[in-house]
């Protein structure tokens, strides 16, 4: 008798799909060479969802079959059948995703069935940092977790700290309620991905609150000016959408792209014209812009624009502009002659790779839309809209939580990664008084953690997210329908439980209730569904969207003074977020691992990309290890001489570099952020991912730079 | 022949489609959601760092990308290139044991239970996109789990390829007979056309002429890969406006 053998079915986990299991795996798979006639594909049921890998908050949805897992039960390995998620697709029915999905929308499901999760609650038995965890029951935890909490809130609830997302989700909002019911200071939003420099902009620029929405797809000149939209940038499904249809979506008519990095990103790609500003010249560049529209009054809605603004830009030096941006005078006046002379011309500003001056270049690149007349049109750039959840407000900041880390006496670390995104946390982890994970990973900062509690992954638990760039008001939810496969707990269930044991109890907001509360704010936008009814169709459709808005033009408001940063000498270091892994958390999924990177086509790491110049001056070739080395810290990786890369930058994607995430991550690489240390936009707090400066320099080893095509370039064709 | 669905024959015969793909190079923006659709679609089994080094990943649906000019004037090219299934295929007549063929609706057919491995067609192929299984796949459990039970797993020693989701052609002939219809326009995508974000693939019928795909086909942008080659491939590509 085999092992199989002994195998016992031990019944129905979910009340999902549960048709047509089979008995063995073997018969699961249909073999191609049975007649067509014979084939049967398994019964089906689709779920909506929210994917929550980035804030775009995309509506999905999954499929579910019937499935079968060994699990042990008391010392005997049993079968058991589960319904399973078998793929992801874009909700047809959400005006965000359209029914379309990312590269990492789809590789959510490698979270989900990922080997590496953690099967319950654990606490700390060796050093933090060491990794040495046992199992404990969630009584256990909650009990001492509870008494920990209980005696800082008595004592000084301001050293309480809560890390998480800068999201608009009830799971933020029930952060909130948790840490307002301890008298602690609401969270802090930490980590790449916060778009805190657009929301400043917004605010200062258009006096909007949130980030705009740009409506590309009716433009006929597009500037983006930092802003990877294609890529990674606030919402990369309905950008790219949006893209497709400016360019071939309107009959004879196609739209223009003029695009401004510092990278040859994936948008730079797809441009009409790249402008390859250099790190930190982003502001120089809108500014010198917006001079010329203004001095040789090009703009259309010149007399309409702020006073204060057009002073700004007319007294910008445009020689300054062009070598603080590495862009000739003579592009930045025909781009600004482009703009001036488009039907339609719009710019998107944003920044894709935050500078210490990003929240500056940011305003002043949406600025320009003000000398275009742009603002609530069609082909312009509209307000966010307001999904009447009221969780838009609930976004948490970044600001001052490095600060806050050092004195914290219970931090709590949700769906973040500081101990990766911001190294020089590690210190202020290690002399933390209690650290809780809600990490689903042993991850580089759980490592720190004295409790990891693991939350369910997002595609086993509910959600309500409002999306960072909407066209319409729209919430995006999702019911449970997915058991958990392990014995983990919903963060915001969890957190009612700890509030409660350290004596300051809470009610968790469900998704029914803040639909109801939504229901109550549409007042005659929900038709005339009743609540009950609004409730089960927004759960079934996956979500609720509103009706288009129109938005009148707002006004400038404190648009302050630019600071334009001269340029710094080569080389400088600059790490970005890849389409890949996101800020990082992509890594240990395998189906990315194994996606070529764009621009250098490797695959299971990142490469350092130098410009080909400096590649010959170190006399090195893609796979030749060199080391990076700034003020902060330094790294070795394998080269790749991207044939894009700008003279003197040296560019790096995040994602590798893990010290722990599992077995497809962990000692992966080197991870750029050790280069680029812990600076800051000046004006928001947020992250920035460079300029750095650094030496490079060639080690005397060679590895492995594996890719998926070696060829840069169209091999010559061979003559016989 | 049901009642309800047409017979466009005028011979009687029931209409057989002609499957193809346009894609519009100019709405495509090479973002790779395609790929990672395909892989979870069709269980295409991840390689690992060695064998990916040793050359050994597989990927049905890739993006080429080729740089041109020097910096600041460079340019990239790129195209999503899969399995061209071609009219007149260079892998199908190499293979001894009839192993892969064009069926009557178009589609470059891959037998895994008739291949024996010889990689004659991988040769053959001028797309290379043809694959050969080294190793039986594997799963760290519980990613198999995600393994879509009607995709068929291919074993150690066989040729593997795109098959134009040949599975989501049979469902959707399936569901238009249990509604007593016949295929419409659009009801059959492939994972990577239903993925794509930017809207820039089309699947369909190229021999019925109200069809998108005929519509893009006929659009004045069209040419196919390697077109010299005679392969006369499946798969239109719709050149970037300028």
């Amino acid at each position: 008798m085999d092992r199989r053998s002994f195998f016992k079915v031990v019944g129905t986990a979910s009340g999902g799909a549960m048709t047509g299991a089979c008995g063995k795996q073997a018969q699961e798979i249909i073999p191609l060479l049975v007649p067509e006639e014979e084939i049967v594909p398994g019964v089906e049921a689709w779920h909506p969802s929210v994917c929550q890998e980035c804030g775009a908050g995309c509506g999905t949805i999954a499929r579910l079959m019937a499935s079968e897992r060994e699990i042990e039960v008391e010392g005997e390995l049993v079968r058991q059948r589960i319904a399973s998620i078998k793929k992801l697709e874009g909700n047809p029915l959400d005006p965000v995703s359209g029914g379309r999905l990312c590269a990492r929308g789809h590789a959510a499901l490698q979270s989900l069935y990922n080997p590496d999760r953690l099967q319950g609650p654990m606490k700390r038995v060796g050093s933090r940092g060491e990794g040495r965890f046992e199992p404990v029951s969630w009584e256990t935890a909650i009990g001492e977790v509870g008494d920990a909490l209980a005696a800082t809130v008595n004592s000084d609830p301001s050293k309480v700290l809560f890390l998480t997302q800068s999201r608009a989700t009830l799971r933020t909002a029930n952060i909130a309620r948790f840490l307002n019911s301890l008298g602690a200071p609401a969270p802090s939003g930490i980590g790449v991905g916060d778009f805190a420099a657009e929301t400043e902009a917004s605010r200062r620029a258009y006096g909007w609150n949130g980030i705009p929405v740009y409506e590309i797809q009716d433009s006929t000149l597009l500037l983006s000016i930092g802003a990877d939209f294609l890529s990674g940038w606030v919402s990369p499904v309905l950008y790219s959408r949006r893209y497709g249809h400016m360019r071939q979506g309107r009959r004879e008519l196609r739209g223009r792209l003029i695009h401004a990095e510092s990278r040859f990103s994936l948008t730079a790609w797809n441009a009409d014209r790249w402008l390859p500003v250099w790190p930190g010249g982003e502001l120089a560049l809108a500014l010198g812009i917006g001079h010329v529209l203004v001095t040789e009054k090009l703009a259309p809605a010149l007399a309409e624009a702020p006073q204060e603004l057009v002073s700004a830009y007319a007294e910008t030096d445009l020689e300054a502009a062009s070598s603080d941006s590495g862009i000739p005078v003579a592009a930045i006046q025909e781009v600004a002659a482009d703009l001036a002379s488009a039907s339609a011309p719009l710019v998107l500003a944003g920044a894709s790779m935050v500078r210490r001056n990003s929240a500056d270049a940011v305003t002043a690149a949406c600025a320009l839309n003000l000398l275009l007349g742009n603002l609530g049109k069609a082909g312009g750039v509209i307000a966010p809209s307001v999904s009447g959840t009221r969780l838009e407000s609930t976004r948490p900041s970044s600001a001052g939580w490095v600060e806050r880390l050092a004195q914290a006496a219970v931090v709590f670390v949700d769906r973040v990664n500081p101990a990766y995104s911001s190294p020089s946390s590690r210190d202020a982890l290690s002399g933390a008084g209690t650290v809780i994970s809600f990490s689903s990973f042993l991850d580089d900062t759980s490592l720190f953690a004295d409790w990891i509690l693991p939350d369910h992954d997002p595609l086993e638990g509910t959600a309500l997210s409002v999306p960072d760039a909407s066209p319409v008001p729209a919430v995006t939810a999702a019911a449970a329908f997915a058991a958990p496969l392990y014995d983990s707990r919903p963060t915001e269930t969890l957190l009612a439980a700890l509030a409660g044991a350290a004596g300051k109890p809470f009610e968790t907001l469900e998704v029914d209730a803040s639909l109801v509360q939504l229901h109550a704010e549409l007042d005659s936008g929900a038709g005339e569904a009743d609540a009950d009814s609004f409730v089960a169709e927004s759960l079934r459709q996956g979500g609720w969207s509103g009706e288009r808005l129109v938005h009148k033009s707002a006004q400038a408001s404190q648009l302050g003074a630019f600071r334009p940063e001269g340029k710094q000498d080569p080389l400088v270091f600059q790490a970005y977020a890849s389409l890949q892994f996101g800020e990082g958390s992509g890594a240990n999924r395998p189906w990315l691992q194994e996606l070529p990177d764009p621009a250098s086509s490797a695959m299971w790491g990142i490469p350092v990309e130098l410009d080909p110049g400096t590649a010959e001056k170190l006399g090195v070739r893609n796979g030749d290890i060199v080391q990076v080395e700034s003020e902060y810290g330094s790294l070795q990786g394998p080269v790749y001489v991207n044939p894009a890369g700008i003279p003197g930058v040296v560019s790096m994607a995040l994602g590798p570099g893990h010290e722990n995430y599992g077995r497809y991550a962990s000692g992966r690489g080197a991870n750029p952020m050790k280069v680029v240390g812990d600076i800051r936009d000046r004006k928001t707090g947020a992250s920035a991912l460079g300029p750095t400066r650094v030496i490079v320099s060639r080690t005397k080893g060679t590895g492995r730079l594996i890719q998926f095509s070696r060829e840069d370039r169209v091999a010559a064709p061979h003559r016989v | 022949m049901a009642e309800g669905k047409r017979n466009p024959e005028e011979d009687g015969s029931e209409h057989v489609p002609q499957w193809a793909m346009a894609i519009d190079l100019d709405r495509c923006t090479g973002c790779e959601a395609c790929v990672v659709a395909c892989s979870a679609e069709n269980n295409v089994p991840t390689a690992g760092q060695e064998q990916a080094a040793m050359g050994r990943a597989k990927h049905w649906i890739r993006i080429d990308r080729y740089y041109e000019g020097e910096f600041p004037n460079i340019k990239v090219k790129y195209r999503p290139v899969l399995c061209q299934h071609c009219d007149n295929a260079p892998c199908e007549p190499v293979c001894p044991v009839y192993a892969t063929y064009q069926n009557a609706e178009g589609l470059n057919v891959q037998i895994y239970n008739r291949c024996i491995g010889t990689r004659y067609c991988a040769n053959n192929c001028p797309y290379t996109v043809r694959f050969f299984d080294w190793f039986a796949p594997e799963w760290d459990g519980p990613l198999d789990l995600q393994l879509n039970p009607d995709v068929s797993i291919r074993p150690a020693g066989v040729v593997e390829k795109c098959t134009f989701c040949a599975h989501r052609i049979k469902r959707a002939k399936l569901d238009a007979d249990a509604e007593d219809r016949d295929l419409a326009d659009g009801d059959v995508q492939p994972a990577c056309v239903q993925s794509c974000p930017a809207e820039a693939m089309v699947f369909g019928d190229m021999s019925d002429s109200h069809s998108k795909v005929s519509k893009k086909i006929e659009s004045g942008r069209s040419e196919q890969l390697l077109s010299e080659l005679g392969t006369k491939p499946r798969v239109y590509y719709l050149r970037k406006a300028d």
